[in-house]
């Protein structure tokens, strides 16, 4: 469960991150705009931590330790900026 | 088999029959709600059957279908000629289940695939058809074609794109995790997860004023499962999704190299495309053979099919060539779905229906009748008793008793001869059946010859309530279909061709009945483009059936008897798979084994009409009685034209044959005994025809003379006829009868002993 400060002002992510996270999360990450996030710990992260992580793009660090997180969602939130997560044009 | 999967066959049985008709009708009412109505009610109670005796599988198939007409009934969906032809198709596989059930005595332990593949057969349809209830996230709906068509060409340019069998773009509600959905865990579950992208919609909030609960996500999935598979994941669950179905692998990995089933169609394909010359049906016949054993055996089972039947029903090489070529562009579902174009194998039973629906009245009758021969019966005890014991002594008393005996036997045998008769009448009554029988089995069979030929054609039917004996009607069911086909294929023109006739472009055939004096009468008439009596004589001339001078001579009446001549048929159809020999020759044979009789009449350029003549009952008969090689043969009577007694000297040589004149007519002379291969008896006995005689019947068949010879005589009889089955059942004979000594009488089918 759990987003967790690390002393070095990480994020992590640990266990199986529920969507109750999801509001956390995303209040730390506008709290400390620019800090990583470690999921390295991370077995599960629900669609509303995951859609957080895609609005926000913070760094991110490690691989999760889900293997469908790693295969899937990691490349998608690892892509740069820019060139992007398709947008859908309106 | 236990009484209540015999009850369930019977049903089931008229439930396909019924759902069938309302189909048809349907296709031809769309605005009949009460025709839809019966095609879901069928489905439904066919359903509920499965369920009770436990067939699980045949009760999901049906589920899709039922599915299929609800949505159809709550005007969701409107009704195409694509459904009904799944719908049918469905109703196809019922009956070979009900077919596989009734050899067995219960339902089929391997019926799953083929359950899955009439699931399959209804998912698919419009790709953006919505699985689930729930809001549809309405902008990024709209808007998702464009990115989810760019990702899925990227998607398929990479190394495992040959392996998706199906995509997707699965975008829930917002609310979705109200309401307890976690979309990622969904996908993550699916089998077959290929390739997975996520989208947010267009908004854009800043930080602060993202709503982390409200779901904005559309996700596009890449999966090696077919879509039926990945569908029912879907239901009950929120949002929107958007499928496209993907071109198939080419056959199991493992097995052999999928290349070679390609090639080995392809070079179907290719002599279908081939040359005709006379080689053509043969390279043909083999290469839908071999084509359908390479898709049997890359587990295209319902391909096979759909192409054994597109070939059975008469399409053209370049048609079928077509269908392979579109089979191994890899749609699949696509040409399963075209399978409703051709008519099925006699899939609908052809075993006779092993039960009858009898009016009440009729039994009683019968059980009437048996009162009044228990009576018979103990005057003759009691006859018995006085013949035994005669009274009184003397010679002048007991030749009195004798005379009195002789006239109460008389009598007694004058009853029986009433009541037999009686007897016989009520027995046959039982056997009636309405033509409806076989007439209700036509109008799918033309809609799937019309769809096959690409010509639109009606069947129009009157007459159904005309009864006639269940053997007589069941019988009908072949030949009709061989009439009806002739008439699709050759009969009526292509709509183009109509139109230009000034016809009405869909071509219609009629089969009506009537009952005749004692016999029935039945026509079939179209109104295509009627029989080219040139063509006839051409093609007569090129199968040498007789010489051009001889064919120049025929009227145009003799001419169209042409298309009867054996050997004549105007198309080869024997697939080695279909095994089908046809012509019209197949069909007045089959005819007068009923003793029925079939003509032809034609207008050309306004239509053509069959005129069948069939008796209404089969089973009494005037038999002539004569003995050959020692055994009794009986003849049919209406063949007989006179028994004579030739001197030897009458009769000639004419190569092997023999033959002899009779009234100017020269009429060819077979032994009968050794036609039917019986030894000559040892020693006639008393010496029926004199040492330079012979006794010869000549008989009249179809305005042939022939005549017979035969040992001895044998008296005028009328008999009612057993049908012989089973192992017997090839024999030329139309039946046997028991003769009053207990020897077995065997009726000869003077057709079939033709040389």
């Amino acid at each position: 469960m759990t987003v967790r400060i690390a002393g070095d002002g990480t994020l992590h992510l640990d266990g199986l991150c529920g969507s109750e996270e999801a509001e956390a999360l995303l209040a730390r990450l506008i709290a400390t705009p620019g800090a990583t996030v470690d999921w390295q710990g991370c077995t599960g992260a629900h669609t509303a931590v995951v859609q957080v992580l895609l609005a926000l793009r913070p760094k991110l660090r490690g691989v999760p330790a889900s293997a469908f997180l790693a295969r899937h969602v990691a490349p998608l939130l690892n892509r740069p900026p820019a060139g992007g997560a398709a947008r859908l044009e309106a | 088999m236990n009484e209540f999967i015999e009850q369930f066959l019977i049903e089931a049985r008229e439930l396909v029959a019924q759902g069938t008709a309302d189909l048809l009708a349907a296709e031809e009412r769309p605005r009949d709600a009460a025709a839809i109505d019966g095609a879901f009610r069928a489905f439904h109670t066919l359903k509920g059957s499965a369920g009770i005796i436990d067939f699980a599988a045949m009760a999901r198939a049906l589920h899709a279908a039922e599915d299929a007409l609800s949505q159809v009934r709550s005007g969701a969906v409107p009704l195409t000629g694509e459904l009904i032809g799944r719908c049918l198709t469905c109703l196809d596989q019922v009956v070979r289940w009900l077919d596989a059930i009734e050899a067995t005595g219960e339902p089929p332990t391997d019926a799953e695939p083929a359950a899955g593949a009439m699931i399959a057969l209804f998912a698919q349809g419009d790709s953006a058809a919505p699985p689930a209830a729930g809001p549809i996230a309405a902008g990024a709906r709209e808007a998702a074609p464009a990115a989810f068509e760019s990702w899925l060409e990227r998607c398929l340019a990479t190394a495992s794109a040959s392996k998706a069998r199906c995509a997707l773009a699965y975008t829930p509600a917002e609310d979705a995790f109200f309401r307890g959905e976690d979309p990622l865990a969904t996908v993550e579950a699916l089998p077959g997860l290929l390739a997975l992208d996520l989208v947010l919609d267009a908004a854009s909030p800043a930080p602060e004023e993202i709503d982390p609960f409200r779901c904005r996500l559309t996700l596009f999935i890449a999966s090696s499962e077919p879509r039926s598979q990945l569908a029912p994941v879907f239901a009950g669950l929120s949002g929107a999704v958007e499928w496209r179905d993907l071109a198939p692998p080419a056959a199991d990995p493992g097995e052999a190299a999928p290349d070679a089933a390609t090639l080995l169609i392809e070079a179907q394909i290719a002599l279908l495309r081939g040359p005709r010359d006379g080689g053509f049906e043969g390279r043909r016949a083999s290469a839908l053979h071999a084509a359908w054993q390479v898709l049997r055996a890359s587990g295209r089972a319902l391909e096979a099919d759909a192409l054994e039947r597109l070939a059975a029903s008469g399409a053209t090489p370049e048609r079928l060539a077509e269908t392979l070529s579109g089979m191994l562009a890899g749609a699949p579902a696509a040409s399963a779905a075209a399978a409703p174009a051709p008519p099925p194998e006699p899939v609908i039973a052809d075993i006779g229906a092993r039960s009858l629906r009898v009016d009440v009245e009729r039994v009683d009758a019968l059980v009437r009748l048996t009162g009044e021969f228990t009576v018979l019966k103990t005057q003759a005890a009691h006859h018995a008793r006085l013949a035994a014991a005669p009274a009184g002594s003397g010679e002048a008393a007991r030749e009195l008793a004798a005379r009195e005996l002789a006239a109460r036997l008389k009598s007694h045998h004058e009853a029986l001869e009433r009541l037999v008769g009686e007897l016989q009448h009520a027995v046959l009554g039982l056997r009636v059946l309405p033509l409806r029988h076989v007439f209700q089995r036509l109008p799918r069979l033309v809609r799937d010859m019309s769809e096959a030929l690409g010509k639109p054609i009606r069947l129009v039917s009157e007459g159904e309530e005309t009864q006639a004996d269940k053997a007589i009607v069941e019988a009908l069911f072949e030949p009709l279909l061989h009439i009806l086909r002739n008439a699709a294929d050759h009969g009526i023109e292509p709509a183009a061709a109509r139109a230009a006739a000034g016809k009405p472009e869909t071509g219609i055939v009629v089969v009506r009945a009537r009952r005749v004096e004692d016999r029935l009468a039945i026509d079939i008439e179209d109104d295509g483009a009627g029989i080219d009596t040139a063509r006839l004589r051409a093609r007569a001339a090129a199968r040498g059936l007789a010489t051009p001078d001889a064919l120049a001579a025929l009227s145009e009446e003799e001419a169209l008897e042409l298309i009867f001549a054996p050997g004549f048929s105007t198309r080869d159809e024997v697939t080695g798979y279909s095994g089908r020999g046809v012509g019209m020759d197949a069909v007045r044979v089959a005819l007068a084994r009923l003793g029925g009789r079939v003509s032809v009449h034609s207008r050309p350029g306004e239509g053509t009409r069959l005129a069948l003549s069939l008796p209404v009952s089969i089973l009494k008969s005037d038999v002539l009685s004569v003995e050959a090689g020692g055994q009794v043969l009986g003849l049919p009577l209406e063949a007989v034209v006179e028994t004579v007694r030739l001197p030897r000297s009458a009769i000639s040589r004419i190569g092997a044959a023999r033959a002899f004149v009779w009234r100017a007519r020269t009429v060819p002379l077979i032994n009968l005994s050794q036609s039917m291969g019986l030894a000559p008896a040892p020693s006639p006995a008393p010496a029926p025809a004199g040492e330079g005689e012979a006794l010869v019947v000549i008989t009249r068949l179809d305005g042939q003379y022939g005549g017979l010879e035969v040992e001895r005589l044998g008296a005028r009889m009328e008999v009612m006829l057993r049908p012989l089955e089973g192992l017997l059942a090839g024999l030329p004979c139309l039946g046997t009868t028991l003769l009053g000594d207990g020897r077995v009488l065997i009726v000869l089918d003077l057709e079939a002993l033709q040389p």
